[in-house]
């Protein structure tokens, strides 16, 4: 994944929880500028499960194939230290809106998770949108594979 | 909130070769044809400056493929001066413009006096005439100064030929860079260079500056880079992803994008007290946000219809229009400097393409033919979008003129060159 050593993940906050009324002055907004959280690529976790769910085009559902899947990583996933989410597009579309939509994605495994308990603590959720394709080709094959959320245990 | 960076990773290349050149695909039949008759030189002048500023004049005119031009070696006479020019020499070539000139002076601190006349040989009359100074370091500024004018005389339109692009290059899946150049790709900068992606250039209204989303820190952040200094700031605008900086016509704020907890809303931010005011609040996606030139409305993304589609709100109001309803992806709208149509991607059929669209009108022009168009810009003087395409696994820019007269594209060398943003005209 990332070649950089260290993630500064100064801004993915737990505001999921205290999200819903946003003020308007930048002042009143700083909870949600939590201390930065550092951690090493090298301590990333190995597991032996599929470490990707995959969405249709311009879609953020989870459907029962991906839950079943992310149920059977669950053990693993509450043994973690952190989880870090990871959402992808396909090269489709405008890149703002992938963007968003990456974003979409790695926050519907993460309420799945949360439903089945695992703690939203411990979640890191970042959207890379069509930044970053794992197949750099132009049809349905690659644009599929594109189209993921990424699972990385620490 | 605005943090200070340092600057290890600023670096100012100027290349020798443009990585951007402009290949023009198709030109139409009926473009006017304009002779660039090389510039006479009074004696003690350097002898190929004169051939040299008419050639730069020409390269500029045809650069986009609006004109077509009479070669040097076809014309009948070389006149420099108007007791010199005759018309019938012209247009018995089927000319329909005739530019003359004259390099006139140079004085002890290589100061050049140049005189230029231009011709409409139908209407068989002077219709510019003008005289500029310069120094002879700067032929190339000069030249551009000249074709503005002329440009200017025979089209009605602002010139554009001092403007400047900026644009990503993906070198390899690793290497990603935020470049300028000028508008024929001469004088690449590198401003930036990073392992992790960039995204969303935009010219401040001054040209001192580019916001630009990176992703150096692991997630999605807004910086503002001082192009002379080369200094960077991130803006802190808190929230889990920051995105999509658009700078006002005024230059004194951002519209950008803060998702918090995954709901991105549309927001301004203002330059002078880093204040942060909320524009749109709603759970879609709402992304994407552009000016209207008189700064009243913001056009923006959203999915809060089930597709991705446009909307235009009022700043001071709040009031929301629906822009699009034809078609189930309509994204990344901008308006054209008369305000009064928008340009945006278009989803049809599973092709992504550029279209525009009267605001006062339903209907939906599509203006490219590739698939995987994205990105659009365009030129100030609202006659010319690029925008980013892809071919097999590289990305590339192609052009088109609104009056449909020309395409062209601008291929990178090697990688993939990708988000094009047209920088404005220096007032």
């Amino acid at each position: 994944m990332e070649p950089i050593g260290i993630f500064i993940l100064a801004m993915i906050c737990q505001v999921y929880s205290c999200a819903a009324n946003v003020s308007d002055s930048v002042e009143r907004m700083q909870y949600a500028s939590v201390a930065g959280e550092e951690y090493l690529q090298g301590d990333r976790l190995e597991t032996n499960l599929d470490d990707k769910v995959y969405f249709d085009f311009d879609k953020s559902i989870l459907d029962a194939e991906d839950k079943s899947l992310l149920e059977q990583y669950l053990p693993e996933i509450k043994k973690a230290k952190i989880v870090r989410l990871e959402g992808h597009c396909d090269e489709r579309g405008t890149r703002e809106y992938n963007l968003a939509l990456g974003e979409r994605r790695a926050l519907e495994v993460r309420d799945f998770l949360i439903v089945k308990g695992v703690s939203g603590k411990k979640i890191r959720v970042v959207s890379f949108g069509e930044e970053k394709p794992l197949k750099s080709a132009s049809n349905e094959k690659a644009w599929a594979e594109n189209r993921r959320v990424e699972i990385s245990l620490y | 909130m605005i943090k200070f960076l340092s600057l290890l990773f600023f670096l100012v290349s100027n290349s020798i070769f443009p990585v951007l050149e402009i290949e023009i695909l198709k030109g139409s039949d009926n473009l006017s044809k304009v002779a660039f008759v090389p510039f006479g030189i009074e004696s003690g002048i350097e002898e190929n400056y004169g051939s040299q500023i008419s050639k730069n004049i020409e390269k500029n005119m045809l650069l986009f493929g609006e004109f077509e031009n009479l070669a040097v070696n076809e014309m009948l006479s070389y006149p420099s001066s108007e007791n010199d020019f005759y018309y019938r020499d012209w247009k018995v070539l089927g000319v329909d413009y005739s530019l003359i000139g004259k390099v006139n002076s140079v004085n002890a601190l290589g100061n050049l006096n140049i005189s230029y006349s231009l011709f409409n040989i139908n209407r068989r009359i002077k219709i510019l005439e003008g005289e500029i100074v310069g120094s002879e370091d700067n032929i190339e500024g000069i030249s551009k100064i000249i074709s503005n004018r002329i440009y200017e005389e025979i089209t009605g339109l602002r010139g554009i030929f001092d403007t400047k692009i900026a644009y990503v290059i993906n070198s390899d899946a690793d290497t990603y860079q935020m470049c300028i150049s000028d508008i024929d790709g001469k004088n690449e900068q590198i401003l930036f260079t990073s392992k992790a992606p960039i995204m969303s250039p935009d010219w401040s209204p001054d040209r001192k500056k580019i916001a630009y989303v990176s992703f150096e820190n692991g997630l999605a952040e807004i910086f503002i880079q001082d192009l002379q200094s080369g200094e960077r700031d991130s803006i802190q605008a808190l929230g889990m992803t920051n995105s999509a900086p658009v700078w006002s016509p005024d230059g004194k704020s951002l519209a950008l994008v803060v998702s918090f907890s995954g709901n991105p809303d549309i927001f301004l931010y203002s330059m002078n007290n880093k204040r942060l005011m909320r524009l749109t609040n709603h759970y879609g996606i709402d992304t994407e946000p552009s000016w209207s030139p008189d700064s009243k409305k913001i056009i923006f993304t959203s999915d809060r219809s089930g597709s991705p589609q446009l909307y235009e709100i009022n700043t001071k109001s709040k009031r929301k229009k629906r822009l699009t309803r034809d078609g189930n992806y309509n994204a990344r709208g901008r308006y054209f400097p008369d305000g009064k149509s928008i340009f945006f991607v278009h989803g049809n059929d599973g092709n992504f393409q550029i279209a525009t669209k009267k605001l006062s009108s339903r209907y939906i022009e599509t203006l490219t033919s590739t698939s995987l168009d994205e990105s659009p810009t365009i030129s100030p003087n609202g006659n010319i979008i690029i925008y980013a395409t892809k071919d097999g696994s590289n990305g590339y820019l192609g052009g088109i003129t609104l009056d449909g007269k020309s395409r062209f594209s601008l291929p990178v060398k090697s990688g993939s060159v990708r988000e094009p943003a047209w920088s404005p005209l220096l007032n």
